[in-house]
């Protein structure tokens, strides 16, 4: 036997790894030498048994009423929201072909709201191609893509309500400029996971 | 908690939920709400936030469920997403894991009870520390998996599990 593997005991990290199937080589043989550490992670084994073996809960109450009403509204709530980008896209072409006009702060606007609105398109054409519903997100992804997706439709339910900002033409360059931030963080999530998965 | 669903079925039942069968998802719901729930009241501070995470968490599997590649376990999947909602609430509560790992600030270092059942050990743990306990020793995730589903290290994930089975061990060893 080594003496080096019995000058001192297996710390609990080094116990958890051997549990693990992970052991070193010095943990290894300090354990075919150490009836302590043996016994230790004897125990380390026996609490995670313990562990594995508590109740399950049952919820208290069906949640599924809820989340159905819930999915559903989401759902009709999705299409709308397409059908409003067809529309968005179709002022869009009216503005890039409408008679030249005198170079006004309307102008100068309607030329923001142009950018805008061509910087969420070249944003949606990436992240379709990016074909984000044929790629699996971890969990923490898809949290993240789902919460932009879903502040990208309240942006656009505002935006397919011209009272909101029918009086502020500014606040209409704002909402197209928030949804292109919402867009490009989108596509980042579904980037990073492209290259990560070295797609 | 044992995959109650074939990847067949699965596979089927995703192909209809996917094309609108709202049947179909809450198929799922009945085969993993007791599962998700216990992770989450495993994983969260009270029964009420285990419930919240049960519904957000079928909520976001009605949203994402075509985002299943259908190569691997459904359960797998749907746990990941309960797991990753639990976890959220740490972020949102703005937990600090330096919060947590002070016993003299939260209390729990000098007062502890001589004899703990492993039901009310587990309950004393710190939320994340008692997180990283159970998504690795019985949900079965890797060091790297619970420390990207944490935004932590996998070093960090490691010595959490360490001190908790220290504690454990404190707790436990009047009641062996």
């Amino acid at each position: 036997m080594d003496a080096a593997a019995v000058d001192r005991h297996a710390s609990t990290d080094e116990l958890l790894a051997a549990r693990d199937g992970a052991a070193t080589a010095w943990t290894q043989a300090h354990l075919s030498a150490c009836r302590a550490c043996s016994a230790e992670l004897f125990r380390l084994d026996q609490v995670r048994a313990r562990l594995r073996g508590l109740p399950a809960f049952a919820p208290p109450r069906d949640r599924w009423t809820a989340i159905a009403r819930q999915a559903q509204a989401e759902r009709r709530s999705r299409r709308w929201h397409a059908a409003i980008g067809v529309a968005a896209a179709a002022v869009l072409a009216a503005v890039v072909f409408a008679a030249v006009r005198p170079a006004t702060d309307a102008a100068a606007e309607q030329a923001a709201l142009e950018r805008a609105m061509t910087r969420n398109r070249a944003l949606e054409q990436t992240l379709r191609v990016l074909e984000p519903e044929r790629r699996a997100l971890s969990g923490e992804a898809a949290s993240v893509a789902a919460e932009l997706e879903s502040r990208v439709s309240r942006l656009d339910v505002q935006l397919g309500e011209p009272d909101m900002w029918r009086g502020d033409p500014s606040r209409r360059i704002e909402l197209w400029r928030e949804r292109a931030g919402l867009m490009g963080a989108l596509v980042d999530v579904h980037v990073t996971r492209a290259a990560a998965a070295g797609l | 908690m044992a995959d109650t669903i074939s990847l067949a079925e699965a596979r089927s039942l995703v192909a209809r939920a996917q094309a609108g069968d709202f049947g179909a998802l809450e198929h799922l719901y009945r085969a993993y709400a007791a599962g998700v729930y216990t992770l989450a009241r495993r994983l969260t501070k009270t029964a009420e936030d285990a419930e919240d995470v049960l519904q957000e968490t079928f909520l976001e599997v009605c949203r994402s469920i075509g985002r299943w590649r259908g190569d691997g376990s459904l359960w797998g999947w749907v746990r990941t997403i309960a797991a990753s909602k639990a976890l959220m609430r740490y972020r949102r509560e703005k937990v600090r894991a330096a919060d947590e790992l002070d016993e003299t600030a939260s209390g729990r270092g000098d007062d502890v009870p001589l004899r703990l059942d492993l039901e009310a050990a587990l309950e004393r743990l710190p939320e994340r520390t008692r997180a990283v306990v159970w998504l690795h020793d019985v949900e079965g995730y890797t060091h790297e998996e619970i420390a990207e589903m944490m935004g932590m290290t996998a070093s960090f994930s490691k010595s959490q599990l360490a001190r908790a089975h220290q504690k454990l061990r404190r707790w436990l060893e009047a009641t062996a």
